[in-house]
């Protein structure tokens, strides 16, 4: 069958499973991470097919998450130093000429499993699972109507955000990247019969996508520079040819650092983070704090080795994650919706990860990505337990004394304790991730980033202010609430306990084991979280599990070198071992006059106990003094913008609406005019009408009279005749 | 069957390529003299035999891997005198356009089905010939045959336009018909202009497409070729339509029938993205290195300037329009980057397009069969009553917007990175002459894409939902004079906005897995062109770099390197 | 000019006076054309056109020594016949439609 199409023997190709355990090379059951979250969320589109009114899109999204978390414990156990690279089928394979260096493009499904990749997938895989079955309750109003559609999108989620961190080269990244996209689009709009949520939803499309732009240029100019988009290669490639002065190489992580900008709500992109609180709570928990927002960091850590050849762009990572830290902390302080306190903190604590990537300690910033995903996903899920308790009430104002409603009391408990948490009071996981960025912010060899380190401690007191204003005004004082307005959360769907909406007669109802379940899970993942540290701080055992996680792959390529100074030990660090010392190691730097990991411990110490004094007094024994401080400030003018900045959240989306948006509104109205009037009406039109204007002079010739026509037609024979006359006469000359 | 005889194998494929043009000519005469109740059926068998024919000989086709074309070259002869002959075969780029257009044509008639009410037979016929000729016209491997195919296409639009379109459609009609007529007689004038200059030179006739290319492109003089490039340029951009000259196309496409817009978006434009991928670029290489520049400026403008324009549009249908202006401009600007992988993506934009825009059209149609309003700021959130169709629009938005994993991005990503890497570098084997700052520009379509996509999506399938007066509706969108009010007979109670039947989630689903499987698997579709466009591109490399040497920046530096040479 | 053509000296008085005949029966017909509304007079001087340029025809064939011009004329003379027969019976059907013979009554046959 010589005719036999080449297509179709491909496609034959792929039907036979590359995703097959059985006939794959020893590592591809891992495809399986990827595989289970899209087998979930195709039955949970076929479940929305037929119309299943159950809880089955929940049961299967749990099991599907569930698997793929059991797929990469099994893999944590597999993974050696050295990565691994498994394809699984090929996707874009494009090769032509001569051998010249522009002679192929190769981006193939492929994975590329280190520690980084699996501790990565360890927390967002665990995570999933656990807040998938605290949603299964939590939406269970929707059951029949979008809860499919829920599971389904959280299915893509975990699809896609496996392609991003496990994919095993830049487009697969890519795809994964605009994969979490889409996924928090549809879940930001998932009420998408309010007109906020999908203006928030698409605000956030938007703005990734000027991200994602950024990426798409760096994969394009790293593919020119180096040859190739994958992993494997690229890192060859790198330690080839480390620092070229050509400014295409130089512009790479500039561009990379847009795309992480924008997907991690970084300074100028950040504005869509906390209009995205407008998806149900248990997707503010998984997407939009404790997973997809720290791909930015991913990306950074894991092209680390094209940022340490670049100095400038650290700095401009450390400086621009300071700024936003400070900048969203200073918001958070003077918000009201407990939601949107914790959206801003996000962001804030997502500022101190890139701090700690600015200044170098990949393992920093990877730790407190790590425990911030517990202690945050902690945070949103308690606030969306109370939340759903009392019919959609997240104002701060408006709740008071949770601790001692029953029902509320475990929910209120964990919420305290994850307020300690992101603090990071003394001792807990969040001080030691916080404390290993701001030392090395302190003893980093760039001076220009010293600075960020004092920021960095200024907004650690902020954060816990912050934080135990809505500690202390919700779950401590007296008992006092207000339901809210709405039915678990925007819904508008016109049914069950609308007996609630009485306010007289509001009981608030405490949650069930589906939700119980997985705060307690969480709590006690987020304590286990500092294991690591405690070990290292009883033992003194350098053997940190996650510095071990991190210095085994692309993101500590580089870093030891900067410290060693030599060429030799960047080539080798990219297997190297957990003891290779880390640039904080560098004792040299004093503080105050002390070692740098004890001043920061008691600066950290301090500014976190002060902030939370300040509230204590503030927002519980003197409930007055907050309301009362805030009045004398907006009494004087020279304090005033103080208050309405912060509360009006610095003005930035207006500042956007007015410079961007408003403009290019006007000119494409413009070009919209110029299209219709000037191209169409005008031009096109008016060639069109040149014809029909020429005839109309002759028109009055031809009015119907045949003797018009012969007139015309005699005259034409008479100047025909008179030229040949004239010709005639000429010739006769 | 690995001892078919070749020519045998070769008129087998000849028999399936004309039976898959001439049944729907077939099916149109049955249909002339049949009931008008069977025309909508016949005209479905028809499309769906077609169909099978060209995916027969797909499956048959032996030059997927090679680039080559099949049949061989050669046919009867049809105008003996000036040797015309009807010499049809495919290659794979052909082959893959013809085959997107067989699938679009079935999922046109049946989408009909509903929509269409009044004169069936003249409904159907006339998309039966549509259909043949567009085949045609990526079937001919002789230029005038092509032209016939090509031209022929307005006269049936036209009537389809005409008679089933919107209030506007005699005007949508007539300025398509003469505006895209004034680009073909360039066309016209220049092939002719080929062929002539072919007689002369050799005293032979022909008008092959490959003699007439590889004439063209070695015989005639530099200059010569940067006019028959301009000219072709002038002919086809118009059909793209590229920007200037694209002002037809929003008025077109809003004032067609469903079907109309779906065949138009899919197929009819890309007759002009093919032309030039198939005339213009292997006629006159020299000419498309010094005119590249030029046309992707032209390109890149569109891609803005389209895109700002959707972002204001209220009528869904003309959004969607004018969004692609903006898509094609993206198309055009990797085939001019002249290298592999910007002309690979192009062709594979062109697929890509035709079956998310396609889709989208079908989809709005559906929408507006039901309500008759396309105006977004009458009616909305219309998720509310129809998920399904939701689903869909959301689905089709994204492979629009070019979302990983689904078809639109393979190609746009493949465009622009093709255009981003044409920096003229001579160390490389394609140098072309574009470069980053077209990619970046171009680049922001994708953001302005999603911006007007989404805009589309959050106000007519999200959000509160907005419906129209339920009194208006039987006099909304119609003038009047005509029918086409389908729901009167389908969907008479109001209540009854459903949402999409069975037989329109048919219509949906194959084009959704084709979508999927180009986002997932386009190796296969990607292998298959490369040979092509290598061929196409074989003489690019010499000629760019002669268009780059004439710039002076280039002569300074190749002095520059003369005068060290002279040193050393 | 093919030398070996016969051909009549220049001024031969029978060509010149059916030279001037043919002109004056074109011009009466011309101008009676253009000057009468009536179908059936305007019909008599398309036919005195016809003659007029027969008639040259004639001339010149004499000039030249050929009969060609009068087997041309012979042609037309069978032709406006014919001709005639069609156009009287056009006329006669077109006094039925509006009880009158001018032709200003038939002015929206015209395109515009």
């Amino acid at each position: 069958m010589i005719a036999a199409p080449a297509m179709l023997s491909s496609v034959l190709a792929l039907a036979e499973g590359p995703l097959d355990a059985h006939a794959a090379p020893e590592l591809r059951w891992a495809g399986l991470a990827l595989l289970l979250p899209l087998a979930s969320s195709v039955l949970c589109l076929l479940c929305g097919w037929l119309k299943v009114r159950s809880k089955l899109p929940a049961a299967l999204t749990i099991a599907a998450l569930g698997g793929a978390f059991a797929t990469i414990l099994r893999l944590q156990g597999t993974v050696g130093e050295t990565p691994v690279v498994v394809n699984l089928f090929d996707w874009i394979d494009l090769t032509w000429g001569d051998g010249s260096r522009f002679h192929g493009f190769t981006a193939n499904v492929d994975l590329y499993i280190d520690r980084l990749t699996v501790f990565w997938m360890l927390f967002v895989t665990g995570l999933g699972t656990l807040i998938a079955l605290y949603a299964s309750e939590y939406m269970e109003s929707d059951v029949g109507k979008g809860y499919t559609r829920f599971f389904g999108a959280v299915s893509i989620f975990l699809f896609a955000m496996g392609c991003l961190v496990m994919g095993g080269n830049l487009v697969m990244l890519y795809l994964g990247w605009e994969g979490v996209g889409l996924a928090s689009y549809l879940l930001i709009g998932y009420y998408f019969t309010k007109p906020e949520a999908v203006a928030a939803a698409k605000k956030a499309f938007i703005v990734n996508r000027i991200g994602d732009l950024g990426l798409a240029l760096a994969l394009f100019l790293i593919w020119q520079c180096y040859g190739t988009v994958e992993y494997a290669a690229l890192w060859k490639a790198i330690e080839a040819a480390p620092a070229s002065s050509e400014w295409t190489a130089q512009a790479i992580p500039w561009l990379l650092m847009l795309g992480a900008f924008g997907k991690s709500a970084q300074l100028p992109l950040y504005v869509w983070l906390p209009d995205a609180m407008e998806g149900p709570t248990p997707v503010s928990a998984l997407i939009h704090a404790a997973t997809m927002v720290t791909a930015g960091v991913y990306l950074i850590a894991r092209m680390f080795p094209l940022f340490v050849v670049n100095p400038d762009a650290l700095a401009a990572v450390a400086w621009v994650g300071g700024l936003t830290a400070l900048l969203a902390a200073t918001i958070g302080m003077a918000q009201y919706d407990m939601k949107r306190i914790w959206a801003y903190s996000t962001i804030s604590q997502l500022g101190y990860m890139f701090l700690g990537l600015g200044v170098g300690t990949t393992f920093g910033a990877s730790y407190h990505v790590f425990t911030h995903a517990f202690f945050k996903a902690l945070l949103f899920l308690t606030a969306g337990a109370v939340m759903h308790g009392f019919a959609g009430q997240l104002d701060i104002r408006k709740l008071s004394g949770l601790l001692k409603v029953p029902g509320f009391r475990l929910v209120s408990v964990l919420a305290v304790l994850g307020c300690f948490w992101l603090a990071a009071f003394p001792f807990t996981a969040a001080f030691f991730s916080k404390d290993e960025i701001l030392v090395s912010a302190f003893t980093a060899k760039d001076d220009r980033v010293h600075l960020l380190g004092w920021i960095g401690l200024l907004v650690a007191a902020l954060t816990a202010y912050y934080t135990f204003r809505v500690c202390f005004r919700v779950f401590f004082g007296p008992v006092k609430f207000e339901p809210g307005h709405e039915l678990h959360g925007h819904d508008d769907h016109d049914h069950a306990h609308d007996a609630h909406a009485h306010h007289g007669e509001f009981h608030p109802h405490g949650p069930r084991w589906a939700i119980r379940v997985p705060l307690v899970l969480i709590a006690i993942g987020a304590i286990l979280a500092g294991w690591p540290s405690y070990r290292t701080m009883l033992h003194h055992d350098e053997s940190n599990w996650v510095k071990t996680q991190v210095a085994q792959s692309s993101a500590f390529q580089g870093v030891a070198a900067e410290s060693h100074g030599s060429l030799d030990g960047h080539a080798a660090s990219s297997h190297a071992s957990a003891h290779t010392e880390d640039a904080h190691a560098d004792h040299g730097h004093l503080v105050l006059g002390m070692d740098a990991h004890t001043a920061v411990g008691r600066l950290g110490s301090l500014a976190c106990i002060v902030g939370i004094l300040v509230s204590l007094y503030v927002h519980l024994i003197n409930r007055g003094t907050a309301d009362a401080l805030r009045r004398t400030l907006m009494g004087t003018v020279a304090t005033r913008w103080i208050v309405v900045g912060a509360e009006r959240k610095w003005m930035v989306d207006e500042f956007y609406d007015w410079v961007i948006r408003l403009p290019l509104r006007v000119i494409a109205n413009i070009l919209s005019a110029i299209d219709e009037l000037l191209l169409d009406a005008g031009i096109v039109n008016g060639i069109g009408a040149l014809p029909a204007a020429v005839g109309r002079v002759f028109r009055p010739l031809y009015g119907g009279v045949v003797q018009g026509y012969a007139v015309t037609m005699a005259g034409g024979v008479a100047l025909v005749a008179a030229w040949v006359i004239w010709i005639w006469l000429r010739g006769a000359n | 069957m690995g001892d078919l005889d070749l020519a045998a194998g070769s008129e087998l494929n000849m028999n399936l390529i004309w039976a898959s043009i001439l049944i729907p000519v077939a099916t149109a005469a049955v249909i002339a003299v049949a009931n008008a109740r069977a025309a909508r059926g016949l005209a479905a068998v028809g499309s769906l035999a077609s169909l099978g024919a060209l995916a027969a000989f797909a499956w048959q086709f032996p030059a997927w891997s090679t680039g080559g074309v099949s049949p061989e070259p050669g046919g009867c002869a049809w105008i003996a005198s000036i040797n015309a002959t009807l010499g049809i075969g495919f290659d794979s780029v052909s082959l893959l356009l013809a085959l997107l257009e067989a699938l679009l044509i079935p999922i046109c008639v049946i989408g009909s089905w509903s929509a269409i009410t009044d004169r069936q037979r003249e409904y159907y016929g006339w998309f039966m010939l549509l259909h043949a000729s567009i085949l045609l016209a990526f079937a001919a491997r002789d230029v005038l045959l092509f032209y016939v195919g090509y031209e022929f296409t307005l006269v049936p639009l036209l009537f389809i336009i005409a008679i089933w379109g919107g209030p506007e459609r005699r005007q949508a009609a007539h300025k398509l018909f003469l505006y895209t007529f004034l680009g073909s007689l360039f066309f016209l004038g220049s092939i002719l202009f080929v062929g002539w200059q072919h007689h002369a030179s050799t005293g032979l006739w022909s008008w092959d497409m490959g003699t007439l290319s590889s004439f063209a492109s070695t015989r005639l003089p530099a200059n010569t070729q940067y006019w028959l490039f301009a000219a072709l340029l002038a002919g086809f951009a118009v059909k793209v339509p590229l920007f200037p000259v694209h002002t037809w196309l929003p008025l077109a496409h809003n004032q067609a029938p469903t079907a109309g817009s779906v065949i138009l978006a899919g197929t009819l434009l890309k007759l002009g993205t093919y032309g030039i991928f198939r005339l213009a670029l292997p006629m006159a290489p020299e000419g498309g290195a010094a005119l590249a520049v030029f046309a992707a400026v032209l390109c890149t403008v569109a891609v803005i300037y389209a895109a700002l324009i959707c972002w204001v549009q209220t009528d869904a249908k003309k959004l969607v329009a004018y969004s692609s202006v903006s898509h094609l401009g993206i198309c055009m600007l990797g085939l001019f980057a002249l290298n592999p992988i910007g002309a690979q993506g192009s062709v594979l934009y062109m697929i890509n397009h035709g079956l998310s825009t396609g889709a989208l059209f079908l989809l709005i149609g559906m929408a507006y069969e039901r309500y008759h309003v396309k105006d977004m700021d009458q009616i909305g959130g219309l998720a509310k009553r129809m998920p399904v169709w939701a689903f869909f629009m959301v689905f089709f938005t994204m492979s629009s917007i070019g979302l990983p994993g689904l078809n639109g991005f393979v190609g746009e990503y493949l465009c622009l990175f093709g255009t981003y890497i044409a920096t003229g570098d001579a160390s490389t084997k394609y140098p072309g002459l574009l470069g980053p700052g077209f990619a970046l520009v171009a680049g922001t379509g994708l953001i302005l894409g999603a911006m007007y996509m989404l805009l589309l999506v959050g106000r007519y399938v999200f959000g509160p939902l907005r419906e129209p007066k339920a009194d208006s509706h039987g006099k909304h969108g119609h003038d009047g004079s005509h029918g086409h009010d389908a729901h009167g007979a389908d969907h008479g109670d109001h209540d009854g906005h459903g949402d999409l039947t069975g037989r329109e989630v048919g219509l949906l689903v194959p084009l959704a897995l084709v979508c999927l499987f180009i986002g997932i698997y386009p190796k296969p579709i990607l292998q298959a062109i490369g040979p092509v466009v290598e061929r196409t591109l074989a003489p690019y490399p010499a000629a760019v770099e002669r268009a780059l040497m004439s710039k002076p920046q280039a002569t300074e530096a190749v002095q520059a390197q003369a005068k060290e040479d002279d040193r050393g | 000019m093919n030398p070996i053509d016969p051909q009549l000296p220049p001024g031969d008085p029978l060509v010149m006076l059916g030279l001037l005949a043919s002109a004056i029966l074109f011009a009466v017909g011309i101008v009676g054309f253009l000057s009468r509304r009536n179908m059936i007079t305007m019909f008599l001087c398309t036919e005195l056109m016809f003659q007029g340029a027969g008639l040259a025809m004639i001339s010149y064939g004499r000039q030249h020594m050929d009969l060609s011009g009068q087997v041309f004329v012979i042609f037309i003379l069978t032709v406006a016949a014919a001709e005639a027969a069609l156009a009287l019976g056009l006329v006669v059907l077109l006094y039925r439609r509006k009880e009158t013979l001018s032709a200003e009554a038939w002015k929206e046959l015209a395109e515009s």
